[in-house]
């Protein structure tokens, strides 16, 4: 349902037509990668999503992005539909929403330096009035970013930079329009692990500074609870889980997520945690259900979880859980 | 000492080409003792894939150079001949790799792979004699017997690193090297793996060598630890030593750089500045550039210090000259 | 790059023949001891024979002088045939596999039919109505060649559509245009310039073939135009085709050179061994 918070994701689904679709048995198949998710958020807030390869969140982080159109449902950012918005104005829209991609090594054409990479988002929309205002522009940002000398690392070409480099300039990129409402799409999981705290440190403070919207998108969940305010836990294009990312994380109520937590090592050899064991393997999400999509793995399974999917429960403080079994 | 599998003194390893050398490792030292399991962590260029493929000899012969020694078992894997390592390769020693997966063949049954497998080592044995003995590891790694009459196709990328991690096992080798066996896995298998790799261990009486750049895998599933960077072990020891009171500065900087799931949010470091350039040979600390510790003696090239229950580290904070 | 191109003996030899041709056809008032147009008084010459190095032919034209010119010609119709063709595959193609469904299935539908066409009979027909004129050749040549590049650059564009850095420039506000010009285009036309340059030999054959057909521009001097004329003297005066033909051999076998070594460093497929 559409309300008044800065963006609000209304039951947005991707349902992809799956081979071997079945007219003649009546019943269509679909792989359905984003099934029904509803998330709110606030100006400057930190939403992570959690999850698996396979559960959606990268199609979701596309669809907000409005790299693809959603199936089914909508995204509102101030109340009016993304997608009015593009049709209405797209290079505006591109200004508002920004989209920051896992794969640093692959997000900027070989063929062009840094300073004219940079340029490219500052000439489509006319920030700077001129090109030496660009080029300060370009370069004040660099600075900020933490690349020393500027402008040495501006006449680089993508290849003579490391992964964390890039990365950084990726971010910086995206700043360079003001946007809003920033996607992170796994952002760190190319990186070593010794360069992620600059990356993570850029995001956070793109949210402070700039009191964007961010939502970082992980598999990695202690990094997760590290940098979000609110932590939303997918599992086969449904929401599972959601609530503040602490509160989510050391108190997961979900079959889901307290295994998910439960298996997720910790670097301190003293913690021994009891690792949960869950069974099989990921279905794939060609028509899932009728119940509870997790009840043929959960080992708190019961019948009744097989025959509807389960209401969201809200258990305190907009902790909220999509299963029955709670109690 | 026959407690000892292997044993590597002054390891290194340099790839050359026509226009330069790279010092991938360099003097690497250690031990590793029946019933061990040691974790060699370390980022991108750290060499620690490189170590593991050239102390099995899997790197090509024209263009690495090899020296220095790693007994295993009595022999030096160094200097045996290719005849003789093909001995030990499967049959003492195993590999799984990052992507082992993608090892299998595609238009064979699981069954038919193993059987050529076993086969390579023990010619006379027959169908059932293999298939009782590798259902026996497919349950130790939680999987069905049905899986050994279907194809790769046919299974998930977790069940197949599993088939792998079964198929290293098959000759009941001394010393197993899992090399990123579970990066590209899912955090829920992940667990699940190295829990049941810690368990086989026991029962099989196996030691391993775990290479990853994931510190909450060797955390959970070793009890010593290599911390290596740009080709050199900086520190080495019991994980319940070198992780709760990490000593080398870039071990002190990679644990800080790993949050924590529960507890206090302590700010995230990273390490600053890059990997040096490794087709040069450097006369001080090769970390020394990037270390928030470092001081003029570090021009000098630290030697590896001992310190007590075993563990050594590189660095010239914990002794050395002054 | 000097290192790149010495270390490929292809591309080494590609690039020094070419720029043989080139300096060929640029000094070739300057090398010529004649001019080829003048019909001069010593006929059907044999080599050496009153200065002319490889013999006169029947109107008097020297043939050294005639080979030299000739490459002027051959090179502007590889050259120019080539960049039609180019063009076209480059455009045609990016648009295909970049903008993607119903323009992609129109335009492969398109590629397909005129690929099912027998190409030098339809050369034979377009000149057949449009007159011979080496530039109807050259143009002729350009629009029925365009296909096989056309197909490589979509392959090209279906793959890079795919790339972070063109999904980062989509949402970065550029236009599809500018998307296409400025990256799928860029980065995807290194398999179209290998082809290209095989697509010279080509047209430097065909001409020569439509010129041994007697379709050929008769007022241009151009190799194929000179076998043609030394078809009825092979037994008598043999050196009027003959080294014409010699030319086109080499100067196709440069062209060949050229693209295989191109296509050699554009291609780092080349298995060197696995590095650090």
């Amino acid at each position: 349902m559409k309300n008044d918070s800065f963006i609000c994701i209304d039951n947005v689904s991707m349902w992809y037509p799956a081979k071997g679709n079945r007219v003649f048995s009546g019943e269509k198949r679909y792989v359905k990668a984003v099934d029904g998710v509803s998330i709110n958020m606030d100006r400057g807030e930190i939403l992570g999503i959690i999850g698996e390869s396979g559960c959606g969140k990268s199609t979701l982080g596309r669809i907000l992005a409005r790299l693809e159109n959603p199936t089914g449902g909508d995204v509102y950012i101030e109340g009016e539909s993304t997608g009015n918005l593009l049709k209405k104005d797209p290079k505006a829209f591109r200004r508002l929403v920004q989209i920051v991609f896992q794969n640093p090594y692959d997000s900027f054409t070989p063929r062009d330096t840094i300073e004219e990479i940079l340029m490219r988002p500052l000439n489509i929309h006319s920030i700077g009035k001129d090109k030496d205002e660009r080029k300060k522009i370009i370069l004040e940002a660099l600075e900020s970013g933490g690349l020393h000398p500027a402008e040495e690392i501006a006449r680089r070409y993508p290849h003579e930079l490391s992964g964390g480099q890039l990365q950084r300039i990726s971010i910086l990129r995206a700043m360079l329009v003001e946007p809003k409402f920033v996607i992170a799409d796994e952002p760190v999981s190319m990186l070593d692990v010794s360069v992620r705290a600059e990356i993570i440190n850029m995001l956070l403070k793109l949210s402070r500074e700039k009191d964007a919207a961010v939502i970082f998108i992980s598999h990695d969940i202690s990094l997760t609870r590290y940098i979000s305010d609110k932590v939303a836990v997918m599992y086969l294009g449904r929401i599972v889980e959601y609530g503040e990312a602490d509160e989510v994380i050391s108190n997961p109520r979900h079959p889901y997520t307290q295994a998910l937590i439960s298996n997720c090592g910790s670097i301190d050899p003293d913690e021994i945690m009891d690792k949960i064991k869950v069974e099989g393997e990921p279905p794939t999400p060609i028509n899932p259900g009728p119940g509870c999509y997790f009840a043929s793995r959960c080992f708190k399974a019961s019948k009744e979880c097989f025959k509807e999917y389960p209401a969201t429960h809200d258990v305190g403080g907009g902790h909220k859980v999509a299963c029955d079994r709670l109690y | 000492m026959d407690n000892v599998i292997l044993d590597v003194r002054n390891f290194n390893v340099t790839y050359v080409n026509k226009y330069k050398k790279v010092y991938a490792v360099k003097d690497a030292n250690f031990s590793i003792n029946r019933g061990d399991s040691l974790g060699i962590v370390g980022e991108s260029g750290s060499g620690k894939s490189t170590m593991a493929m050239a102390l099995l000899r899997l790197l090509p012969e024209k263009s690495t150079e090899i020296s220095g020694s790693a007994y295993f078992l009595g022999k030096d894997l160094v200097k045996l001949s290719e005849e003789e390592l093909k001995k030990l390769r499967w049959k003492e020693l195993s590999v799984v790799f990052q992507k082992s997966m993608n090892s299998l063949s595609p238009v064979h049954r699981i069954r038919t792979q193993v059987e050529d497998i076993y086969r390579v080592h023990n010619p006379k044995a027959t169908r059932e004699e293999i298939a009782e003995r590798f259902i026996h590891l497919l349950k130790l790694v939680n999987l069905s017997d049905r899986v050994y009459n279907l194809y790769p196709h046919e299974l998930s990328g977790g069940m197949l690193q599993r088939v792998s991690i079964a198929i290293s096992l098959i000759n009941n080798p001394k010393l197993l090297i899992m090399d990123e066996a579970t990066t590209a896995l899912d955090v829920v298998t992940q667990g699940q793996i190295l829990d049941e790799v810690v368990k086989m261990e026991k029962e099989m009486d196996m030691t391993r060598i775990m290479i990853t750049h994931d510190m909450s895998v060797v955390a959970t599933s070793c009890n010593k630890v290599a911390v290596m960077y740009a080709g050199e072990i900086m520190e080495l020891g019991y994980v319940k030593d070198v992780l709760k009171k990490p000593m080398h500065p870039y071990t002190k900087g990679l644990m800080a750089s790993f949050p924590s799931l529960k507890g206090k949010k302590e700010k995230l470091q990273s390490i600053g500045g890059f990997l040096p350039d490794l087709s040069k040979k450097y006369e001080g600390c090769i970390f020394a550039p990037r270390c928030s510790s470092a001081m003029d003696i570090c021009q000098k090239k630290p030697p590896v210090i001992e310190m007590e229950n075993g563990r050594t580290v590189r660095c010239h904070l914990y002794g050395g000259e002054r | 790059m000097i290192r790149t191109i010495v270390n490929d003996k292809q591309l080494l030899f590609g690039i020094l023949g070419l720029i043989f041709l080139l300096l060929v056809a640029v000094l070739a008032p300057v090398i010529a001891p004649e001019d080829p147009y003048y019909y001069g008084p010593d006929v059907l010459n044999k080599l050496g024979e009153n200065g002319h190095l490889l013999g006169t032919n029947k109107m008097g034209q020297d043939i050294f002088s005639m080979i030299i010119h000739g490459t002027r010609t051959s090179l502007k119709v590889a050259v120019i045939s080539a960049f039609i063709s180019g063009i076209l595959g480059m455009l045609i193609g990016g648009v295909a596999g970049y903008f993607g469904g119903q323009v992609d299935r129109a335009i492969s539908e398109f590629i397909n039919i005129f690929m099912m066409l027998p190409t030098f009979f339809l050369i034979l027909l377009i000149i057949a109505l449009f007159g011979n004129s080496i530039y109807n050749v050259m143009v002729v040549i350009g629009i029925t060649t365009w296909p096989s590049n056309a197909k490589l650059m979509r392959a090209q564009a279906l793959s890079l559509r795919e790339r972070t850095f063109v999904k980062a420039a989509t949402a970065m506000g550029e236009s599809r245009l500018q998307i296409l010009f400025k990256y799928i285009i860029p980065n995807g036309v290194f398999p179209v310039i290998a082809n290209t340059t095989v697509g010279m030999s080509n047209a430097i054959l065909t001409e020569a073939g439509l010129s041994f057909l007697g379709l050929g521009d008769p007022n241009i001097i151009s190799w194929g135009q000179m076998i043609y004329d030394g078809k009825a003297y092979l037994t008598s005066a043999w050196w009027i085709a003959t080294f014409a033909g010699i030319a086109i051999v080499i100067t196709v076998t440069i062209f060949y050179l050229l693209g295989d070594g191109l296509n050699h460093v554009m291609n780092p497929k080349r298995s060197k061994g696995k590095g650090v």
